[in-house]
């Protein structure tokens, strides 16, 4: 169990860096627009197949 | 969705979902099923859509696109001032490989689809390297190949698909709000991951309470969740502090005080156990308390910011860039560089760059923008001329007087906001109830605090945490403002805008519906109403000598003829006379048409217009009169339906208009309407809304929201129907887009957010009234109390976004 003490830092490291790396992508602006990238990932799609698009089960 | 809308109306025009006016038969082939089209603007758009092999848009778009102007389609000669270097500076930037960067505002796009469209579209062009869109804001981001495309090509496409581009001003509000939007967002993720990380220790040591667990270990666990609970506290919930701080100092107590009282304490309290190795330590209620509050505030701005009117400004009308004459020769300039003094040259179709005099030349303006008067005025050399106002006949050259901010329109603009502003607003209401609430927390709190103190002196702080947490009214502060925001993006969905929201709030009560111009209820467009004919002519003759020559005019009497065909009669000139009328040549003989006085000068025997309440027009021969051709405003087609809803709702209606002639009068009588005033002056109008408001009406005005604006900011609601091109100049609290069907849509949404308002308000209230109770007795430890209360927000929140979804027609 003495493994924690040194895990837990491990782990706190790890959270700071998935915070800068947050922080980065947000001021990067990846984030500015959240409405269209959640559409876009169906119509690539979409666009790949143009002839079965419309039929394909989600 | 759109595709289901179109179902149900088979008259409706496939691409902008208007009506389709009768008499029109334009399709389009899109995906091999010729599909209807309402205007030659549309039918060119959506050709040039399919024709790009783009006819994927249509599929799956979620709202109907905007109907476009009807010049569209036809390449733009006026985008090129575009590529002129001075004016692209200011929005272009020059990258190292040698290719340059735009950024440009695009008005139109209604939802996702159109962004895949406007991308493909552009990237199909040689030389466009990058097109990206941010549908939140509207803008579109381009890297192109300036040696390979111009600029004015790359508007002239995206008008063609039916979007009005322009240049993107970095306005320091635009910059404001999107540091706000990543601050937010940061604050957001910051809590979330200090969320999930405090949740497992939490877990550990929750467990470990259970199972018993070394003091080292537990030692250890709690520092580590002290650790990044403060850093959660400090760099998320630090902006509930310096809020509450804010309000304090200026003596208001708002919701943000209790929340900073709960997180503050319960952190120094849990700092304060791991310090001493003894108590409890809830960092993990802390976290996840900070972060849910959070988490509701950013729903609630997003959904507010995602349909602002953003683009709304006043000066979006004017040209960006001017021909001015410097140093002897006629430049192109920027419109932000014109100075008071400079000779400007206008010509026909351009707009009015600047408050200036007439130098030079002679032709008529339209000034709807100004006045609201759709017939132009006549000006020459000594005439004023106003910015936003559009030069209808000849090339005049004016100097101007004022520009920017100093000009009229700027000033309209300044005086409808300040009356707008100035209204009483709920909101502040609301704050004050804010303030007694959260007075009435921190009592109940205290006096919780005294009595444990006095039982249980151990499970005070921890009790009265829990009363904090509790009594919060953070879904009731959401209830109201939640509910708002998402009543008005579903509204913006159907192409009504919503600028003032309390109107939304106000509109179940009204118990007056006045109409303020004639125009409200009329297309705004003439149309023929009676042939008088002078003599032994037939009306057919006059028809087709009036349509002959009347394509050779850009007048809007013009378009009362459009669409009629002169049979064979062939003009061979014309010209227009500046504020008289039209003169021409047909098969050898000369004609002239216009006002009395203009065809008085060919023939005197021409007799007086007849006296029925029209628009006169008269056509004479070099020798004789042949005839009057009365126009009228027409009646826009779903007046009559909209105006019996609204009796049928118990709405009183009313006409108050300035006009005068009796042509007010028979329009009423046409839709069965009170005249409440007619030849009104502006003052008078105020005073029949505010006897009415005396009276304790609630009134509702339906304007066209650019002259009238002080009458209707004198209204508790305010409405404006206005077309494509004054869309977002209009000043009123509601919108909408030149069709007048919206109004009940509007009631209709008012309807159902009273009624999610109220069951919101119930559920906090409720929720409050029960838990406080049982968090006062001690029954609700504080991780229950954070989760309640943000699982209580939450769901207000999920209530008011079912309005932003189209209602069922009742």
């Amino acid at each position: 169990m003495d493994s924690l003490y040194l895990l837990i830092p491990v782990a706190l490291v790890i959270v700071a860096l998935a915070i800068r790396l947050l922080l980065w992508a947000i001021d990067n602006g990846q984030y500015d627009d959240l409405d269209k990238e959640a559409w876009r990932i169906l119509q690539q799609d979409r666009q790949d197949n143009p002839d079965d698009g419309e039929d394909r089960a989600p | 969705m759109a595709e289901a809308a179109a179902a149900r109306l088979p008259t409706a025009c496939y691409h902008c979902g208007e009506a389709i006016p009768p008499g029109v038969s334009l399709v389009v082939d899109i995906a091999g099923v010729a599909q209807p089209m309402c205007c030659p603007g549309c039918q060119a758009v959506a050709a040039m859509i399919t024709g790009s092999g783009l006819q994927d848009f249509y599929r799956s778009r979620s709202a109907y696109s905007e109907r476009p102007d009807a010049a569209t389609g036809e390449i733009a000669d006026e985008f090129t001032i575009y590529d002129d270097p001075q004016l692209a500076a200011s929005f272009c930037r020059q990258l190292e490989d040698g290719s340059s960067e735009a950024h440009l505002l695009l008005g139109g796009i209604t939802c996702a689809a159109c962004t895949w469209l406007i991308e493909h579209a552009l990237l199909q062009l040689p030389g466009v390297q990058l097109a990206e869109v941010n549908l939140q804001q509207g803008r579109l981001d381009l890297r192109f190949d300036s040696t390979a495309i111009r600029l004015s090509e790359l508007f002239s496409r995206l008008q063609a698909l039916g979007y009005q581009p322009q240049p993107w001003q970095d306005s320091a509000r635009r910059q404001l709000r999107q540091r706000e939007y990543r601050a937010d967002l940061r604050r957001l993720g910051v809590a979330g991951f200090g969320m999930m990380q405090v949740g497992m220790f939490a877990i550990a040591l929750h467990a470990g309470a259970l199972q018993g667990i070394e003091t080292g270990y537990q030692g250890l666990l709690r520092w580590v969740s002290l650790l990044v609970a403060s850093f959660v506290v400090y760099y998320a919930g630090g902006i509930f502090f310096r809020s509450a701080w804010r309000h304090l100092r200026a003596g208001a107590l708002v919701m943000d005080l209790p929340v900073a009282l709960a997180i503050g304490l319960a952190w120094l309290a849990s700092a304060w156990a791991t310090l001493s190795g003894g108590g409890e330590v809830y960092f993990d209620s802390i976290v996840m308390f900070t972060f849910f509050l959070l988490l509701g505030r950013f729903a609630e701005a997003r959904l507010r910011q995602r349909h602002s009117p953003d683009w709304a400004e006043a000066e979006a009308c004017l040209p960006s860039a001017v021909s001015v004459l410097r140093e002897g020769e006629w430049q192109s300039i920027g419109r932000l560089r014109l100075q008071p003094g400079d000779r400007l040259r206008v010509k026909a179709g351009q707009v009015v760059a600047a408050d200036a005099r007439v130098l030079q030349g002679h032709s008529a303006v339209r000034e709807e923008s100004i006045n609201g008067e759709y017939l132009p005025r006549p000006v020459g050399p000594g005439d004023e001329v106003f910015a936003g106002s559009i030069n209808v006949e000849g090339v005049i050259e004016i100097e101007v007087l004022a520009t920017g901010a100093d000009s009229r329109l700027a000033a309209l603009r300044r005086t409808t906001t300040g009356a707008v502003a100035s209204k009483p607003r709920l909101a502040k209401l609301a704050d004050r109830i804010a303030g007694g609430f959260v007075a009435a927390i921190l009592l109940l709190t205290s006096a919780t605090a005294l009595y444990w103190w006095q039982v249980e002196p151990g499970r005070a702080l921890w009790v009265s945490l829990s009363v904090l947490v509790i009594a919060c009214p953070c879904a009731l502060a959401l209830a109201t403002p939640a509910a708002l925001a998402a009543a008005v993006g579903g509204l913006r969905r159907r192409g009504i805008l919503v600028c003032g929201e309390q109107a939304i709030e106000t509109l179940p009560r009204c118990s007056h519906l006045l109409f303020d111009k004639t125009g409200t209820l009329t297309e705004g467009r003439l149309s023929i109403a009676r042939i008088q004919v002078i003599g032994d002519g037939n009306e057919n003759d006059i028809l087709e000598l009036a349509t002959a020559l009347q394509q050779w005019s850009n007048h809007p009497i013009a378009e009362a003829f459009a669409g009629r065909s002169p049979e064979g009669r062939n003009c061979e000139w014309a010209k227009q006379v500046v504020g008289a009328g039209m003169q021409g040549s047909i098969g050898g003989a000369s004609y002239r048409m216009g006002s009395e006085a203009f065809c008085r000068e060919w023939c005197q025997q021409l007799p007086p217009p007849p006296g029925e309440a029209l628009y006169w027009i008269a056509l004479c021969s070099r020798e004789r009169a042949l005839g009057w051709i009365g126009l009228r405003d027409s009646l826009r087609a779903e007046a009559a339906e909209v105006i019996a809803a609204a009796r049928a709702s118990g709405l009183q209606l009313a006409l108050l208009t300035g006009d005068s002639s009796p042509a007010a009068a028979e329009l009423a009588g046409r839709l069965g309407i009170e005249v409440a005033g007619c030849g009104v002056s502006a003052a008078d109008k105020l005073q029949v809304v505010q006897r009415i408001q005396a009276l304790g009406g609630v009134v509702a005005m339906v304007g066209d929201g650019l002259n009238d604006a002080p009458v209707l900011a004198a209204a508790d609601v305010s409405f404006a129907v206005a077309g494509a091109a004054d869309y977002t100049r209009a000043q009123a609290d509601i919108v909408l887009a030149a069709r007048l069907d919206g109004l009940a849509d509007c009631w209709r949404s008012a309807r159902r957010c009273r009624n999610i308002i109220r069951q919101n308000l119930l559920w906090a209230l409720g929720y409050n009234l029960l838990a406080i109770p049982l968090a006062a007795a001690g029954l609700v430890p504080p991780w229950a109390a954070a989760l309640g209360m943000s699982a209580s927000s939450l769901l207000v929140v999920m209530n008011s976004l079912r309005l932003y979804r189209p209602g069922k027609a009742s």
